[in-house]
């Protein structure tokens, strides 16, 4: 096994005594280098770190950022700190902690039991940490504790500016809440860490939680045995967080909440169809973020989580509703495009439609007779439309509906937005594991069945088919930093043949406008401005097409949709209402529709000058200003 | 020595224990006093949790060290890819079987021992790298395929440890392991070449790191960015060793360190406490001590006779080197922290136990270093 190679062995050795050497003098130029660092650092710097008195330490301090504001369109606040006080502690300067709580708690009312819960916290995080006291504190409070701070070691007053709403009751889902940090990593931003930070929950406050949040800047201080500031080391301002303007008319959307709250459950989106931008986004019942974040306490929420109605769903970009008729335009496109039906074909209803050996009906129990596409939009046909989905297949139809904005969700700024779903046989078999049916490919046809979406994937269903671009929807007017939003650049164009799209369009003006339209109630009265839109009757249980909805109880009845948009001949903006249980949607969801498109019209926020905020990055250097950099 | 009366006959255990390399055991004994007394600091004034727990340990350690000495070489050489081969194994069964803990995947569980593949992989590639080029004659050293081969060899380990992900062992593996290809003769051109292509690949490698790993390299360049982020554990430890100043604050005085502001303070951060408490002269001799060791145990491999054990000592050296170095490098902000401990002197076992082991492994070098160590098969 050994074979002994002497040559070879002292070859080698010789290399090795080479580079072991080469190794020797390499560690002491690396060993050299860290002794010079600390050379540097302990020697040359000596003094810089070095406490002024035994005792001293020195700190670095974090200083939180303030949290950006959001405003509406129009500059009006809808989200902004208000200064505040709170006490923080550090348990490791206070000495005998008891002691000291009993102290502070003759100034600010603190009971034995609280005190305990503090002390226990104490205990278990870094004695190092700051823990908050209290917070909210009054004028008094933090003068009477600045003259005792002699006596409350490790105890500090801080500024801790509160989140406060404004127009709570009509922007509450839109712009949401902040609240507590839940848990923490080690990489995480250090804002984080800071002692009673509060972060977006939902809504924007959440959707643009990293502009709004801002950077940490930190000071070095020593500090006496007491805690109290002897000098400062050095400090790096933090960096403010960016304010967000919406691209919300909270005077619109106030009025458009009051409209949608004669209804019990619903949502009302309008948006601006050229530019994509959401002017008002409302959701009944309405909740206001101001009773949770005011200390609102465990009860109020509770309440509001059991409530049935859930008042905390945004159900404009959260509520996932069949879509009723007002997917019609996607069958229709989808058969159009297809080749499947020409404009003029006629398809004879005669009240129901058979297919497999099953029966479909149309709401028109006697039958249409032969209707073509322009018809079949106009009086909402159903027979027509399975007809177009039996031919076209599930395939085109999921298609189309992606195209127009179904199943997606949108960079809009906002949190917990619902994707829906849009069904074809891998999405079927994926959830329920099992196979497609061609009756399930006839109920999509007039959007019943397994499809479902958000009011803000309809309102952009609608702004797509009225304009024939790809609009992306925005809450956001813009932010320092970010391209202003969507003003300007156009959106791709849609590739669907104009001719298409035009026979779509013709249709839903026909709906509104002409004779035994199903939209009739979405005219504006005595206004030259023309409305096309659809109507959408969405079944929620098979009761409801067995007895007039009258005689149903509530919870049965069909849910209304409407999708619309106006001027017809140079559309500006597009509403969409969906009511909950409200029964027929020409009924309830188009007067409601006629009514917000009735205001968009009238006031014309687009139009408007917009806010425009003093460069953000302007006000960031200004705060910089104002509380210098040295650096040390 | 006489090498002239060198015999057959193996040694008696008597003799190997007088040819054991008695004053790198003593500099490496004072280092752990050192250590041993700092963890007492640390803890503020008392021998639990750390340094009561530190003494035992290096003192079970010696005794590992004094019969590893005793085996004799061919045993390390039969060893050396069954254990290279298992611990690649075990290494890949982490991600799988794993225990999770601080947010990585890096030890497995036995029974009531926990044990991180990593450390006996740091062990195990210097004792297969110092087989396979114990087997490489010489001529061969410098060619690509059998420059490729070993490079693979740390590669893989150095892989895995990055997805688990632990920076520090993967630096160390990568150290030691070029290190030793390096003290093995390789060819410079071949340095010279990584070098550049490290220029080239550091971009990929940048994309490929986590967001913690790169947010550690970003503060690095710029702590004061993030003091109280991730910037905190250099920013405070500097803080600490300037408190320090030429002199020290005095033993069980480093008020810095006493209050909680150096995280890892009884680990990966325990120099920051010695040099406050010590000063930079206390610092100075420490560093001395290290460089004084790490010089005796290179000498001990110039000792020796084969390649493999002069590559299993050079293996301790390198280690000892690469673990002080960076961790040296890392408190005082020159290099990234990558969480790596000061060996004999950061608290934790696993890291004393692979130094014990790698120690004990040059010290069965040293002792049979006159013996002469035939060409293995492959």
């Amino acid at each position: 096994m050994f074979t002994p190679d002497d040559d070879d062995e002292a070859a080698k050795h010789q290399t090795f005594t080479r580079r072991a050497m080469l190794l020797g003098v390499g560690q002491v130029v690396c060993f050299g280098l860290v002794g010079a660092r600390l050379y540097q650092i302990q020697v040359m710097d000596e003094g810089r770190y070095v406490p002024l008195a035994e005792g001293n330490r020195i700190g670095v301090h974090l200083r939180a950022p303030e949290r950006g504001h959001i405003l509406d369109r129009f500059g009006e606040v809808l989200a902004s700190n208000q200064e505040g006080f709170r006490a923080t502690l550090i348990p490791s300067r206070a000495g005998d902690l008891r002691q000291t709580l009993a102290m502070f708690a003759r100034i600010v009312p603190l009971t034995a039991d609280e005190q305990e819960r503090i002390v226990q916290r104490a205990q278990r995080k870094s004695r190092s940490a700051p823990l908050v006291l209290a917070g909210d504190l009054s004028f008094e409070q933090v003068a009477e504790l600045s003259v005792l701070a002699p006596r409350l070691p490790g105890i500090a007053t801080e500024p801790a500016p509160k989140r406060t709403y404004f127009h709570g009751d009509s922007v509450g889902h839109v712009v949401g809440y902040v609240g507590g940090v839940e848990r923490l990593a080690m990489d995480d931003d250090p804002v984080l860490r800071l002692p009673g930070t509060r972060i977006g929950k939902s809504g924007v406050e959440l959707g643009m939680e990293d502009e709004l949040r801002g950077v940490a800047g930190s000071e070095r201080l020593e500090v006496d045995a007491r805690g109290r500031i002897v000098r400062s080391l050095g400090e790096t301002a933090p960096r403010p967080g960016r304010n967000v303007v919406l691209s919300l008319d909270v005077g619109l959307q106030a009025r458009v909440m009051a409209r949608l709250g004669r209804e019990r459950r619903g949502a009302v989106v309008a948006m601006d169809v050229n530019s994509g931008e959401v002017v008002a986004l409302a959701s009944a019942p309405a909740f206001d973020p101001r009773e949770l974040v005011a200390g609102a306490g465990a009860d109020a929420w509770k309440a509001r989580l059991n409530d049935p109605d859930k008042p905390l769903l945004n159900r404009a970009i959260s509520g996932l509703y069949p879509p009723g008729s007002t997917f019609k335009m996607v069958t229709a496109l989808a058969a159009l495009e297809a080749g499947a039906v020409t404009l003029k074909e006629r398809v004879e209803c005669a009240g129901s439609y058979e297919f497999a050996g099953q029966s479909f009906r149309c709401w028109h129990r006697r039958g249409h007779n032969r209707v073509d596409l322009h018809r079949a939009l106009k009086e909402s046909c159903d027979v027509y439309f399975y007809e177009m989905a039996r031919r076209v297949g599930i395939g085109a139809l999921s298609r189309m509906a992606r195209r127009l904005g179904f199943g997606e969700v949108f960079e809009s700024g906002i949190a917990f937005q619902k994707a829906g779903v849009v069904p074809d046989p891998v999405w079927k078999r994926g959830a329920f594991e099992r196979g497609w049916l061609g009756g399930e490919t006839v109920i999509t046809g007039i959007g019943q069945g397994f499809v479902t979406a958000t009011p803000l994937q309809l309102a952009v269903m609608t702004a797509r088919l009225a304009t024939g671009r790809k609009i992306v929807p925005t809450l956001i007017r813009h932010n320092a930093g970010a391209r202003p939003a969507a003003e300007g650049d156009a959106f791709q164009v849609l590739d669907i043949a104009p001719e298409w799209l035009d026979a779509v369009r013709k249709g839903m003006v026909a709906a509104v406008n002409e004779d035994g339209g199903t939209a009739s109630n979405a005219q504006i009265d005595g206004s030259s401005i023309v409305v096309a839109g659809k109507t959408g009757t969405s079944q929620v249980s098979r009761a409801s097409s067995e007895r007039g909805q009258g005689e149903l109880p509530w919870d049965l009845r069909d849910h209304a949709l409407f999708v619309g948009y106006a001027p017809a001949t140079r559309p500006r903006y597009a509403a969409v209402a969906v009511v909950e249980h409200g029964g027929s949607g020409g009924a309830v969801a188009a007067p409601m529709v006629r009514d917000v498109l009735g205001m968009l019209i009238a006031e014309d926020p687009a139009a408007k000058p917009a806010y425009r905020q003093p460069d953000a990055d302007r006000r960031a250097d200004a705060a910089g200003r104002s509380a210098p950099e040295r650096s040390d | 020595m006489g090498n002239m009366f060198w015999s057959r006959r193996p040694d008696t255990l008597t003799q190997k224990f007088l040819r054991v390399h008695w004053g790198v055991l003593l500099v490496a004994t004072l280092i752990a006093v050192l250590g041993t007394a700092t963890l007492y600091s640390v803890a503020g004034g008392s021998v639990t949790p750390w340094a009561e727990h530190h003494a035992l340990r290096f003192l079970f350690g010696l005794g590992l060290v004094l019969t590893m000495a005793a085996v004799p070489l061919r045993i390390w050489i039969g060893l050396a890819y069954p254990v290279f081969a298992s611990a690649l194994v075990l290494l890949c069964l982490v991600p799988i079987v794993g225990v999770e803990t601080l947010g990585a995947r890096r030890w497995l569980s036995l029974g009531p021992v926990g044990f991180q593949p990593s450390e006996l992989m740091k062990v195990a590639l210097v004792v297969a790298l110092a087989r396979y080029y114990q087997w490489l004659p010489s001529e061969r050293v410098s060619r690509p395929f059998w420059v490729l081969l070993p490079l693979l060899m740390i590669a893989v380990p150095v892989a895995l440890t990055l997805r688990q992900p632990d920076l520090g062992s993967a630096t160390l593996f990568a150290c030691v392991g070029v290190g030793l290809m390096g003290l093995a003769g390789v060819h410079w051109g071949y340095a010279i070449a990584a070098a550049a292509s490290i220029g080239i690949g550091a971009p990929l490698v940048w994309n490929g790191l986590y967001g913690y790993q790169r947010r550690r390299i970003e503060v690095f360049l710029d702590p004061e960015k993030d003091p109280l982020g991730a910037g905190y554990h250099i920013t405070q430890s500097k803080i600490a060793l300037g408190s320090g100043g030429v002199s020290g604050r005095g033993y069980i005085q480093g008020t810095q360190s006493q209050l909680d502001f150096i995280p890892e303070k009884h680990t990966d951060f325990i120099f920051t406490i010695f040099a406050e408490e010590w000063g930079f002269a206390g610092a100075a001799i420490l560093i001395l001590l290290f460089i004084l060791l790490i010089g005796m145990v290179l000498r001990m491999a110039h000792g020796c006779r084969s390649v493999f054990g002069r590559l299993l000592i050079g293996g301790l050296a390198l280690t000892l080197f690469a673990y002080a170095f960076v961790n040296m490098a890392m408190v005082t902000g020159l290099v990234p922290v990558v969480g790596v401990p000061l060996p004999l002197f950061s608290y934790g076992g696993t890291a004393m136990t692979t130094i014990m082991v790698a120690l004990g492994l040059a010290m069965s070098a040293h002792v049979h270093g006159q013996e002469q160590v035939g060409r293995p098969q492959f």
